[in-house]
């Protein structure tokens, strides 16, 4: 449950970026999460909510694009999205395969109101 | 209007690990990350792993709980260096608590480095230390199920002991079960199977330790 100190982080680099430009207030934030890396993404939006009510970033939006598993097979080189307990190849069944995604948890964009950014 | 950022959520954590790797890199030290649940057999193992290195080797631990100092008075005992970290209700070590914990240590004392995480199987796999290697372990009185139900710790761990095999006949573990889901997790990991109580297995695990170690310093040389 470290999902409250991952929508911190999330949270101050929105200040930060709002900041940037000029306090314009943010609109929206996208990350991407892996089903590996470890964070629940009804957790994130419960403490995302929970973390941002009264202050200049409540009513922000919280979009998360949540990424399965990838393998890639040693073997023929197929890549391919699985569930994550099935990581033999779906094309030649060998079980010499690599995780080579899934793990993500980053901050892809952040939206911000136009107005203040003439 | 929209802002491009790509980057990660834990910046600030990836930027300290690898400052420590940097570090590690430059007085040779070998770091390793111990994970597990609660009650797997972490400091246990750590006990028999100090307890067989010899006077002279240059090892040190940090460990890492919610509250208390036991397990620190627990693993000084064997006469090295050990440091307690209380994260006070954090459910994870991160790379900022391992820079603060090794400020006032010299480096140049210190060939393994073993970090012992706080009792978790989620949390921690999220946080990069500058550890060379995540070892997982599980014990023969959990579920054998563990590693389908926490593949993220399971896919990001080299090596996955199981602990406590001395009990295999009191329990209805069924070690093959769990080997077979470790690997369907994880593949290319390695496992190893030991008991902390009787000893049986902890030179495979010493040497895996030492073997791991080479290959680190190999690597280094090699560059």
């Amino acid at each position: 449950m470290h999902e409250l100190g991952i929508a911190e982080s999330i949270l101050g680099r929105m200040k930060e970026e709002s900041m940037r430009h000029r306090g314009a207030r943010v609109t929206k934030v996208g990350v991407r999460i892996g089903e590996l890396s470890g964070v629940d993404p009804d957790a994130l939006s419960f403490g995302f909510d929970a973390l941002s009510k009264d202050t200049s970033l409540e009513g922000a939006a919280l979009e998360i694009d949540f990424r399965r598993r990838v393998q890639r097979c040693g073997a023929c080189g197929r890549e391919f999205e699985t569930d994550a307990m099935l990581t033999a190849c779906p094309d030649c069944s060998s079980q010499r395969t690599i995780c080579i995604a899934g793990d993500e948890l980053d901050i892809v964009f952040i939206e911000l109101e136009d107005a203040a950014c003439a | 209007m929209r802002v491009a950022v790509e980057e990660k959520v834990l910046n600030e954590n990836q930027r300290l690990a690898e400052e420590l790797r940097q570090c590690f890199r430059d007085h040779n030290v070998f770091c390793l990350n111990l994970i597990s649940s609660p009650g797997s057999g972490k400091t246990a193992l750590l006990e028999r792993t100090l307890g067989a290195m010899p006077k002279d080797a240059k090892v040190a631990v940090l460990t890492g709980d919610i509250q208390t100092e036991n397990d620190a008075r627990r693993l000084a005992v064997a006469g090295f260096p050990v440091k307690q970290i209380t994260t006070g209700g954090t459910c994870h070590l991160d790379a900022k608590m391992i820079t603060r914990a090794l400020a006032d240590w010299d480096l140049g004392h210190i060939d393994i480095l073993f970090i012992e995480n706080v009792g978790n199987l989620v949390c921690p796999s999220s946080y990069d230390l500058g550890e060379h290697a995540k070892i997982v372990l599980l014990s023969v009185t959990e579920g054998e199920d563990k590693p389908l139900k926490y593949p993220g710790i399971f896919t990001k761990s080299e090596l996955c002991v199981i602990n406590k095999i001395d009990l295999l006949p009191y329990v209805p573990f069924d070690i093959a079960a769990a080997r077979d889901n470790a690997r369907k997790v994880h593949p290319g990991m390695e496992l190893l199977e030991l008991s902390c109580t009787t000893r049986q297995g902890l030179d495979g695990w010493l040497a895996w330790i030492y073997r791991r170690q080479q290959k680190t310093a190999g690597a280094l040389a090699g560059t």
